[in-house]
């Protein structure tokens, strides 16, 4: 059994899968709809496409970041560059912010299963099963997260390609229709709205410190990157050629709704929706999983003699409430706005305050 | 983690008292062998209980009639051999050597064996060479506090060897008589009581000679065992029909006999306190992983137990999770299986007194794979791979979706099938789960009795249950036909996995998704799935993660696991293994 945050233990491919998955499970069911909000017909994928260069840029500056001191905590980074108690304050900054994110996941969870499989479950009920799940799941090896995503790759690209896939039949090429109407706030607006989607590659920070050769690592993670911006360009276009802009703009989750449209034929199962519901659960419930355990692995490296099965403990009913503070969908929404903006701005805070100290200190200490 | 910290903190309490443990009982048979036949004789029965099978033959050998004894258990060892290559030839010694010492005086076996001794010193040097010669045994056997002890022995002996006219040097003569005499070739020499009441209960015979503290051990094991039959666990329609028998011996002969590499190890260890018993660990040096075979071996040493009847015991005492309803190390009974797997670069153990081989690492897949499957073409064997995927998802998930499905999501179905299930159900008092159950556990119960019936009266139970659960339950109303549809296809699917030890497994998970399924619906199912996964890669075989090549990913392995492609394709060996040589022979054909 290796140390608990131990180097080695994941190669760099699992960084690029890690990333793509996570980055799908942020806002990948409602993001046709916050594009399809602020521009029109089905402008959106300049957005997509300008986020996700930016999003690239920033990953490999992340990634950059990390790798100057290789197999250090992102803890030891940060006090070995700004002092230590600004160290810790940075910590537990994204300790608060993947808090939040589990919450919010747990939450979005409940909500697309209480919208399309059952109305009368209490909410209560599914989100606490759901997180009780992602509790096991972190009490396993971190090692053991990193294979879970390899072991959900194909459910989750196989449940991806059918919701891309099969409602091309269904477009309509008006809908698309006009091209570029969109006014230069609305660029500047779905640029920032797609960029917060991207955010999700914030968790290298804290794992490329777990690869075992971490030369290729910048690239794989601006691989992972590429690979969603394509694929979202793709899901918004036969999202608003399926729905149009109007319609996209007022269903809670467009892109689960897209899959509603498969029909299988052969007509054994009229609704194929609970299959892919499973693809959906699955991205969701990785993503709480990373932020979980990123949750509780920057606690760690602040108190370095707590259990982490202590931290579990305390931190589970922490989110559970948390998770049950919205009221609604709207205010589920605006939540999901604050804390992409958090998250960003704390992923941007970072950078800067680091690669500026990095610059002033020199850069003698890495060597 | 938490795992972790349980099995080495239990691990290493074991060690120690198995370390304590066989001190005690070492020390309580570590005495060394006395000078005195009769004396020696008389604490080796005394030992075993005074049996009646143990059978004490005394004779004498050489021209000085000395005094010896052949000991055996009479089941165990070969009779034939004791009499034919033991007794017989020490008994054609004595007149030999009468003969020669009538010819040529003083005997001419005794000079080539004893090259500066024998002769001169034989009539005046007695006490003086008892005095050289123990000194020679005492390093090797047993320790300090035998020279205080030995020179009244040897004391004790010597007038007694006079008298009896046993003149020669006595060491050497054993020695004369194993090189010349005994037509065996497995013998070896013991010191203490210790290896010899072991060698006894194994079913070697012993060798005691008057005035020597030395016993020739020879392996004279034979007793009667099964003969060689197909399987019953794992039958195929095409490839070798040979078994695994209870003789460890001979099933290490059938690995033998298909692979004659000089590199095939067996790494022999001795398991069981009472039993004794031989655990052998077979491995081919220069493709194995030494980390794993390590291991492995590491493990096996830590077992500490009575008896294992089976290699069930074995195999649960060194397993990486004990909790996990899934084995981690794969039974077989068919020597063909477990020299594929050593191919492989994998660890085969075999347990005296068990007809079932243990391999490990074993995988995720790897219990769904039969070995027929590369005695068929590779069409049809990838076919039954998917096969096996489709009916091991069946038979566990079908009895929960139909659940979810009837009570939680009818919109799910069509409507007239809907409708049809509907109406079916509609004079069953129960609810689905409640019907699902009742059929589930009918079928467990019947399973069980099938297995447990004399196979005269099995069929019965095919009546009863087919019959009676099926049909009569039917039109008594409590159970839907549609039920009963469900329950066969998850039994004859869940039939399909060719290891019986994963089957069973799956039977507990089953029942853990019906659960689910009827209390959150399909959603409950996806979280349990998630679980199974969860437990899947935090699992792991010997140190290697479970849910290889999968996860960790080796895109090039999943040609022989989801599939199973041309023997031609199938160059390398498993690479999560971490094989000391990962390529195969085969290249496919291309170094003609």
């Amino acid at each position: 059994m290796k140390p608990m945050n131990g180097a080695g233990i994941i190669s760099d491919r699992d960084i690029l899968i890690a990333v793509t998955i996570n980055i799908l499970g942020v806002y990948t069911l409602s993001l046709p709809r916050i594009l399809a909000e602020e521009t029109t017909a089905a402008d959106g994928w300049v957005g997509i496409l300008l986020g996700g260069g930016v999003a690239c840029i920033l990953a490999w500056v992340v990634a950059k970041l990390t790798l100057l001191y290789p197999n250090k905590s992102f803890f030891s980074i940060a006090s070995d560059l700004v002092t230590k108690p600004i160290a810790v304050i940075l910590t537990f900054l994204f300790t608060l912010q993947y808090i939040a994110i589990t919450s919010f996941q747990v939450r979005e969870v409940s909500a697309l299963a209480h919208q399309y499989l059952f109305d009368q479950t209490p909410l209560e009920v599914i989100s606490l099963s759901f997180l009780l799940v992602v509790v096991y799941g972190v009490c396993g090896s971190r090692a053991g997260i990193f294979r879970l995503n390899a072991l959900f790759l194909p459910f989750v690209l196989v449940g991806l390609l059918v919701v891309v896939v099969v409602p091309l039949v269904f477009i309509k090429t008006e809908n698309l229709l006009p091209v570029f109407q969109t006014d230069f706030k609305g660029y500047v607006q779905s640029t920032y709205s797609s960029l917060n989607t991207f955010a999700g590659f914030g968790i290298i920070l804290f794992y490329i410190a777990l690869v075992k050769n971490p030369k290729n690592t910048p690239k794989m993670a601006v691989k992972g990157v590429i690979f969603n911006t394509i694929l979202y360009t793709i899901l918004y276009i036969v999202c608003i050629g399926t729905f149009g802009n109007s319609t996209t703009a007022n269903i809670f989750f467009p892109t689960f709704d897209l899959s509603r449209t498969v029909e299988i034929p052969g007509g054994f199962f009229e609704r194929f929706d609970a299959f892919l519901f499973l693809a959906w659960t699955i991205i969701l419930f990785v993503h709480s999983l990373m932020a979980f355990d990123i949750a509780v692995m920057t606690l760690m490296m602040v108190f370095k003699k707590v259990k982490k099965i202590m931290l579990v403990i305390t931190l589970t009913p922490l989110i559970f409430f948390i998770s049950m503070i919205p009221k609604d969908y709207v205010e589920l929404t605006h939540i999901a706005r604050y804390i992409s903006l958090i998250k960003l701005t704390s992923l941007l805070l970072v950078v800067v305050l680091l690669w500026s100290a990095y610059k002033i200190k020199g850069g003698k200490q890495s060597e | 983690m938490r795992r972790s910290l349980f099995t080495r903190v239990y691990k290493k309490s074991t060690d120690q008292q198995y370390e304590s443990a066989t001190q005690q009982s070492e020390s309580e048979f570590n005495i060394p062998i006395g000078l005195t036949l009769k004396e020696n004789v008389e604490i080796i029965k005394k030992k075993l209980g005074d049996p009646s099978d143990l059978i004490v033959r005394d004779i004498t050998v050489g021209k000085n009639k000395h005094k010896c004894s052949i000991l055996y258990l009479s089941g165990l060892a070969d009779q034939k051999l004791v009499n034919d290559n033991i007794l017989k030839m020490v008994q054609t010694e004595i007149s030999q050597s009468d003969t020669n010492s009538n010819q040529s005086g003083t005997g001419q076996s005794e000079p080539n064996a004893n090259p500066s001794e024998a002769s001169q010193s034989e009539p005046n040097a007695n006490p003086s060479e008892a005095s050289q010669s123990e000194p020679n045994a005492n390093p090797s056997g047993t320790g300090q506090s035998e020279p205080n002890a030995n020179p009244s022995e040897a004391n004790k002996n010597n007038p007694k060897s006079s008298q009896s006219g046993g003149t020669q040097s006595d060491p050497n003569l054993l020695e004369t008589i194993e090189q010349h005499v005994i037509a065996i070739t497995d013998t070896k020499k013991g010191q203490t009581l210790y290896e010899v009441i072991n060698a006894i209960l194994s079913g070697n015979a012993v060798f005691l000679l008057d005035g020597v503290n030395t016993v020739l051990v020879m392996g004279t094991t034979g007793y009667e065992t099964r003969s060689i039959e197909e399987p019953q666990s794992e039958a195929v329609v095409r490839g070798p029909r040979t078994g695994f028998i209870e003789n460890i011996d001979k099933n290490i002969t059938l690995i033998r006999r298909e692979l004659k590499d000089p590199n095939l190890r067996f790494d022999v260890h001795e398991v069981g306190r009472r039993s004794k018993q031989k655990v052998v660990v077979c491995s081919i040096a220069g493709i194995v992983n030494p980390d794993i075979l390590n291991e492995v071996n590491r493990r096996i040493k830590t077992i500490d137990i009575d008896a294992a009847p089976d290699s069930g015991f074995v195999e649960q005492w060194i397993e990486d999770s004990f909790l996990s309803p899934i084995p981690q190390i794969l039974d077989t009974e068919r020597p063909d299986h477990v020299t594929y797997s050593v191919l492989q670069g994998k660890v085969a153990i075999l347990v005296d007194g068990s007809p079932f081989a243990l391999i490990a690492p074993v995988m995720l897949g790897e219990p769904l794979q039969s070995i027929e499957d590369y005695s068929q073409r590779w069409a049809i064997g990838t076919l039954l791979r998917l096969l096996r995927f489709l009916s091991i998802f069946i038979s566990l998930f079908l009895p929960a979706i139909y659940v979810a499905l009837t009570s939680y999501h009818p919109g799910m179905l069509p409507t007239k099938l809907a409708f049809s299930i509907a109406a079916t159900r509609e004079g069953v008092p129960f609810p689905s789960i409640f019907e699902a159950l009742l059929m589930a556990v009918t079928f467990e119960i019947l399973q069980e009795a099938g297995i447990r019936l004399p196979k005269a009266i099995g069929s019965t139970i095919g009546i009863v249950g087919g019959i009676v659960i099926g049909d009569v339950a039917v039109s008594a109303g409590i159970v839907s036909p549609a039920m009963v549809i469900i329950t066969s296809l998850t039994a004859i699917a869940s039939f399909t996995t060719p290891n019986y030890s994963l089957a069973t497994g799956l039977r507990v998970l089953r029942f853990g998704l019906l659960a689910a399924a009827s209390i959150l619906g399909l959603y409950g199912i996806i979280l349990v799935f998630i679980m199974m996964c969860i437990h899947i890669v935090n699992l792991k075989s010997m140190g290697v993660p479970f849910s290889s090549p999968i996860a960790p990913y080796f895109l090039g392995n999943l040609k022989n696991l989801l599939i199973r492609s041309p023997i031609i394709t199938l160059k390398k060996r498993p690479p999560y293994l971490e094989p000391r040589d990962i390529n195969k022979i085969n290249d496919g054909g291309k170094s003609k």
